[in-house]
């Protein structure tokens, strides 16, 4: 129990018996000062490291699958983070549309040919990668939409490896003792072995030794066609120097043929003065002709006058009979 | 009046006594906030030395605390840039150092810390205070004690650790910074980055959550678990530990609510 005369002091302060602390309250001032500059420096910070203070632009990645990514997640590009991802949500379609900000000091990055992929790792986490191949296309419009090409090394394993044992198969298959390698193998050596032997390279084409010695022979006879078709060849030189002298040399068959074309030339003047000639003898012809038309037409006059002075005699020669009794029986029957 | 079976009052006599100390700590709990959020207790407690108890609560640990932590923070930070590197993840060591240091650990060292220098020292002041009887001279003076000698304590708890874990917190950041990218502004861009990343709106909301719960459960603890028992009564020391438990338990559910809320 307290004795009585430690009853308390008459000040509002009963810890008195505390020491006192010089400048109490500039320090404590100091102290409360400090808390709210670092509370006023941390909110400042968290908003600038959040992109609080940068106008950005929306940009939408569609994803068939969103799995790994998160939102505060970085888009980057070249490794450098030039974006956010802010909201992910299921479209309509049953899609994922990622909404990203992008500031708009970043934005030039993007172009409307780039490319978005999303890449997960099998260790680490997903990564959203930009990819802007002409940077001299138009920039990305704000809230533009672009499907996002998935590449996942964890997903293509089991492909890969079910791809990787079907080539062992197949290779185990081709290795095997009673294989198709093997087979080709062999025969490689046994014609490895042919072309070391006696008939060489000819013996593995032929396949055996008479088809080998045809084709010999074929040679051979090829080759003596050879010489004789050289022989000719010279033969038919010879000819053709022959038949130049005998043709176009000056005793050749071309002078004498000049000089025989023109004597026919000479012959033709003969013939077409002739001919001229024989032109002027048909004229005359023709003038005898028509005289003898006319001659023709007068003798069918005299024809006529001969006709009829015959039937004046045949009729005088007719009465005669007539009145001659005795030549015959004259007999006129009545009808 | 029929009283219960001897077996079953006995098993439930220790629960009973605990709901009722909980219940007591919340309803004293409640009556300080009700004080410190009334004009006049605020009035009270800045008359009665407000300030003295926030620069001895606060004043005489931050630079020893500031170092300890540094130091401990430099250690943690090399720890992990070394081994994510040895990994070949050392662009995830960053995220992971000021996850690690500022979201988890120096919240709950600066906690600790000021309940063991400055909360604990000022419950048993006010022990010492009250078995003297000053709380009912003050009374008799038409004083409220509440206001008058537990408020003013109450307050600069909080604030001491509010302010050692914001300096901490601060001074990490910067020797995160410096172990990663040296003297350099270079990586300050990607840095800052990393810092945004980590503190999502989520993530700050909880952690502001976080920092001042543990600093109100530090100071309203030990304070008030002092002044649940009689005046007088020779378990002072007991109480002294009960309060310590009980600030324990506190923290540890704060922390699990907290890591509840971030990672899951």
């Amino acid at each position: 129990m307290p004795p009585p005369d430690a009853l308390p002091p008459p000040g509002p302060m009963p810890e008195a018996d505390l020491p006192a602390v010089p400048h109490l309250q500039a320090k404590a001032t100091g102290l409360l000062v400090l808390l709210a500059v670092l509370v006023a420096a941390a909110i400042g910070y968290l908003l600038y490291a959040r992109g609080a203070f940068e106008p950005t632009q929306r940009l939408v990645l569609v994803a068939d699958d969103a799995e790994g990514v998160t939102v505060g997640m970085d888009l980057t590009f070249s490794g450098f983070p030039i974006g956010r991802v802010q909201h992910i949500e299921l479209s309509p379609e049953g899609n994922a549309r990622i909404l990203i900000d992008v500031p708009k000091k970043d934005a030039g990055w993007l172009r409307t040919s780039s490319i978005f992929t999303l890449v997960r790792g099998v260790v680490g986490n997903t990564n959203l990668r930009a990819y802007s191949g002409q940077l001299s296309d138009p920039p990305l419009p704000d809230n533009a939409e672009r499907k996002v090409l998935a590449g996942d090394a964890m997903a293509e394993l089991p492909q890969m490896l079910a791809a990787v044992r079907e080539l062992v198969q197949r290779t185990s298959a081709l290795a095997a003792p009673d294989g198709a390698l093997a087979g080709s193998l062999a025969n490689l050596q046994a014609a490895t072995d042919q072309l070391k032997g006696p008939r060489g390279a000819l013996g593995v084409l032929m396949g055996n030794e008479a088809d080998a010695k045809k084709l010999l022979t074929t040679l051979d006879r090829t080759n003596a066609l050879l010489l004789r078709a050289d022989a000719l060849a010279a033969s038919l030189d010879r000819l053709a120097g022959k038949t130049d002298t005998q043709v176009f040399g000056a005793q050749g068959l071309l002078p004498e043929t000049r000089a025989t074309v023109l004597q026919l030339n000479a012959l033709l003047g003969d013939a077409r003065a002739t001919l001229t000639r024989v032109d002027g003898v048909l004229a005359e012809a023709q003038g005898i002709a028509s005289n003898t038309r006319a001659a023709t037409t007068d003798m069918g006059t005299l024809r006529t006058e001969v006709e009829a002075s015959l039937r004046k005699v045949q009729q005088l020669v007719d009465e005669v009979n007539r009145k001659w009794p005795f030549a015959r029986d004259a007999e006129v029957k009545l009808p | 009046m029929t009283s219960p079976p001897t077996a079953r009052l006995g098993a439930l006599r220790p629960a009973l006594q605990w709901l009722a100390g909980w219940w007591q700590i919340i309803h004293l709990g409640a009556v300080l906030g009700v004080l410190a959020l009334s004009a006049s207790g605020r009035r009270q407690a800045w008359g009665s030395g407000l300030a003295g108890q926030v620069y001895r609560a606060s004043g005489p640990m931050l630079a020893g605390f500031t170092i300890a932590t540094a130091v401990l923070s430099l250690v943690v930070i090399r720890i992990v840039i070394v081994t994510a590197q040895s990994y070949g993840l050392s662009q995830y060591a960053l995220e992971m150092v000021v996850r690690v240091l500022v979201l988890e650990l120096i919240p709950l060292a600066a906690a600790l810390f000021g309940a063991v220098n400055a909360t604990l020292p000022m419950a048993d002041e006010l022990a010492t205070l009250r078995r003297r009887g000053q709380f009912d001279a003050l009374r008799q003076r038409g004083l409220d004690p509440l206001a008058t000698l537990v408020l003013p304590r109450l307050l600069a708890g909080l604030f001491a650790v509010l302010l050692l874990a914001a300096l901490s917190c601060a001074v990490t950041l910067v020797l995160a910074y410096l172990s990663a990218h040296g003297f350099s502004l270079g990586g300050f861009e990607r840095y800052t980055r990393t810092v945004g990343r980590v503190f999502s709106p989520p993530v700050t909301l909880i952690f502001c959550a976080k920092v001042f719960l543990l600093g109100s459960a530090v100071a309203w603890i030990p304070l008030v678990t002092v002044l649940q028992n009689p005046a007088g009564r020779r378990s002072r020391a007991s109480a002294e530990l009960q309060g310590l438990v009980r600030l324990f338990v506190v923290v540890l559910a704060i922390e699990a609510a907290a890591l509840v809320g971030n990672y899951y």
